[in-house]
């Protein structure tokens, strides 16, 4: 490793400035706004400097918005457990027994990972409907009309987004477990261990960094969507996203938006640093 | 010898194209400390492999303790290996990765507790070190761990993967002793790869030299070292001397015509010669430490007469270079207070009939 600089050697300001005038431009200030904003209120669609906390205790006091938080964080939580569970045998064979075909297998999940998000979504819509490619499938082998409903619930909403955002944990999850000294598997085959065994003793545990990292980015990521819960969802059950999004935009109530928007981050930020903790403590025991 | 407890019979392994092990086979006895030795790529992991179950034959068969392994697993015999780069588990303690062959093998808790202490004693390591994750250990500690974990299960036979290749040679002296104190104790079989043959005559019982996916010969380090079957195995370890001579059949033994080498009677007996040794230009071997510089009084059966080129004093010992008819012969004498000759001195040297050793060129 290279020798730690000091902040007082002069070259090493100069050259992270940069990145501190982007962080503070456009991290930074933007939040400072959205608080600054979340304290003022609106009168006829416009922007009044009150200074108070009328917004904020609306945001606590009525059920509506804690309901819809909660939607999300439920809605984040089971999808990054969906996700996991999805990439771990994904990941565990695209670095094993798929060895040979992983660069096809990658570039296919690459495909579907970089296609607009619009269009996947559409195509799922389209897969999905009442009278689409599912359903008529299904027809086709007897089971009858619309035999599988789930377009528009909270279903359908889940399956986009455990698709969409599925990638980020195999890649993770792939990358980690690549890393794994093939010969400490063996070493566990030699002493008699199980493939199951194995797997569980030693492969998953030498995993962990890689599985809180797809964690994280599934859990924060799945936060913010809102093409999921609004094209596939129907509207019907919105999420975080789309409520920020109809108080910006339909409501035109700024200061209710900044609110939610801080809310979503500030539960983003907590899961961040709960996850970042139990990443660390993987990553100290498994330092060799 | 008791019965093998490995045997292995034409051994074939391609991967691809290449052909890695052609035809090998071998037998190991209970007990025996059998080295595999030979240059990179010779195919002596490929073997140790195979004997492990990581990788299966291309054709052969292979029988362990009298079971054939074809389709048995790595899990599944009753073999143990002490990995290369040791394969430490990094996320387990000490205690653990000792236990582990014993805790997947659902062994009760005070069972495996008494074991571990046990190997821990065996193997000179502190029980402080128990709790400790392996990279906080240092890299001959490591080495002892790696060893514990593998002999805990008290398997019938232990492979050994150059596991000492990455230590410096003080460490590297002091291991091999204890590797060889463990062996003589534990009574299993222990097969162990190395390039490195002066560790594998330290080591083994016997030597099995491999080239090129092929065993050259397999044999005692004495015969190793003095009845080389190749020219290969003879420059494998140390200095030696290997003259041109005609090699002609004369009844159980061998006449040789060798211009170098002066002698009354040039014959030598059976059990001089490589087994493949045919009529024809071939070699004669003498190492360098049965060669002596004769004073103008002594006679010998064999002489050889040159001038000395260059010498080293190397603690102990001394070794001379000395040119014969434009061959360099290399000797190494016990060091004496006055050497006996100097660069420059034409010397006259000698060695008994019974030192030479006869083969293929």
């Amino acid at each position: 490793m290279a020798e730690p600089r000091s902040w007082r050697d002069g070259a090493v300001r100069l050259t992270t400035l940069p990145l501190i005038a982007i962080f503070g431009a456009f991290f930074l200030v933007p939040l400072v706004m959205t608080a600054v904003l979340s304290f003022q209120g609106t009168q006829y669609y416009r922007l009044v400097w009150t200074w108070d906390l009328k917004i904020w205790r609306d945001v606590f006091s009525q059920w509506h918005y804690w309901s819809i938080m909660l939607r999300t964080l439920s809605m984040a939580c089971i999808c990054t457990a969906l996700c996991i569970l999805i990439a771990l045998p994904v990941a565990y064979a695209l670095v094993t027994r798929l060895k040979d075909w992983a660069d096809h297998v990658t570039l296919l999940i690459v495909f579907a990972f970089l296609t607009d998000a619009v269009l996947k979504t559409f195509g799922w819509v389209l897969f999905l409907d009442r009278s689409g490619v599912l359903n008529g499938m299904l027809e086709g082998l007897g089971f009858g009309k619309a035999a599988l409903d789930v377009l528009f619930s909270p279903f359908a909403t889940m399956i986009g987004m455990v698709y969409s955002l599925l990638p980020y944990a195999i890649f993770t999850i792939a990358l980690s477990m690549a890393r794994i000294d093939r010969d400490l598997v063996l070493a566990a085959y030699d002493s008699g261990a199980s493939r199951w065994r194995t797997l569980r003793e030693v492969t998953l545990p030498l995993a962990r960094p890689g599985i809180v990292a797809g964690a994280v980015l599934v859990f924060v990521l799945s936060l913010g969507v809102f093409l999921e819960p609004r094209v596939m969802g129907g509207g019907t059950s919105p999420m975080a996203a789309e409520l920020i999004r109809q108080s910006f935009e339909t409501r035109v109530n700024w200061p209710l938006g900044a609110a939610l928007t801080l809310v979503v981050i500030v539960i983003g930020a907590l899961s961040l640093a709960l996850f970042g903790g139990l990443a660390l403590g993987a990553g100290r025991r498994a330092r060799a | 010898m008791s019965d093998p407890i490995i045997e292995a019979r034409g051994i074939q392994k391609y991967y691809g194209d290449y052909h890695a092990l052609k035809q090998v086979s071998l037998s190991v006895a209970a007990g025996e400390f059998l080295a595999l030795v030979g240059p990179s790529g010779c195919g002596k992991t490929s073997l140790l492999k195979i004997l492990a179950g990581f990788e299966a034959p291309s054709g052969g068969t292979l029988t362990i303790q009298g079971q054939d392994m074809a389709g048995v697993p790595a899990a599944g015999r009753p073999t143990r290996m002490v990995f290369q780069k040791l394969a430490l588990f990094p996320h387990k303690t000490v205690a653990e990765n000792i236990a582990f062959p014993l805790t997947v093998a659902r062994r009760p808790a005070d069972a495996i507790r008494a074991a571990v202490t046990e190997m821990l004693e065996m193997m000179h390591l502190k029980e402080a070190y128990l709790h400790r994750y392996p990279h906080e250990l240092s890299g001959g500690e490591q080495q002892r761990v790696a060893l514990a974990r593998a002999m805990v299960s008290k398997p019938p036979v232990l492979l050994l993967d150059e596991p000492m290749s990455a230590l410096d040679a003080r460490l590297k002296k002091s291991l091999q002793a204890e590797l060889k104190h463990l062996h003589r104790n534990v009574g299993t079989s222990f097969v162990h790869v190395t390039h490195d043959l002066e560790e594998a005559m330290m080591l083994a019982d016997r030597i099995c030299v491999m080239r090129a996916g092929e065993v050259v010969q397999i044999g005692s380090p004495h015969d190793i070292y003095y009845r080389p079957a190749e020219a290969f195995v003879a420059g494998f370890i140390g200095d030696t001397n290997l003259l041109p001579a005609q090699l002609t059949r004369e009844g159980e033994g061998w006449r040789f015509d060798c211009p170098l080498l002066k002698t009354e009677r040039p014959f030598i007996g059976p059990d001089q010669a490589a087994a493949n040794l045919s009529d024809g230009p071939g070699l004669l071997m003498i190492r360098p430490e049965l060669l002596r510089i004769l004073s103008p009084a002594d006679a010998a059966e064999c002489v050889i007469e040159g001038v000395v080129s260059e010498h080293f004093v190397r603690g102990g010992s001394v070794q001379y270079r000395v040119q014969a008819k434009g061959a360099v012969i290399v000797l190494d004498l016990p060091g004496t207070m006055v050497l006996p000759a100097r660069n420059g001195d034409p010397v006259r040297l000698g060695c008994a009939r019974s030192d030479l050793f006869a083969m293929r060129g």
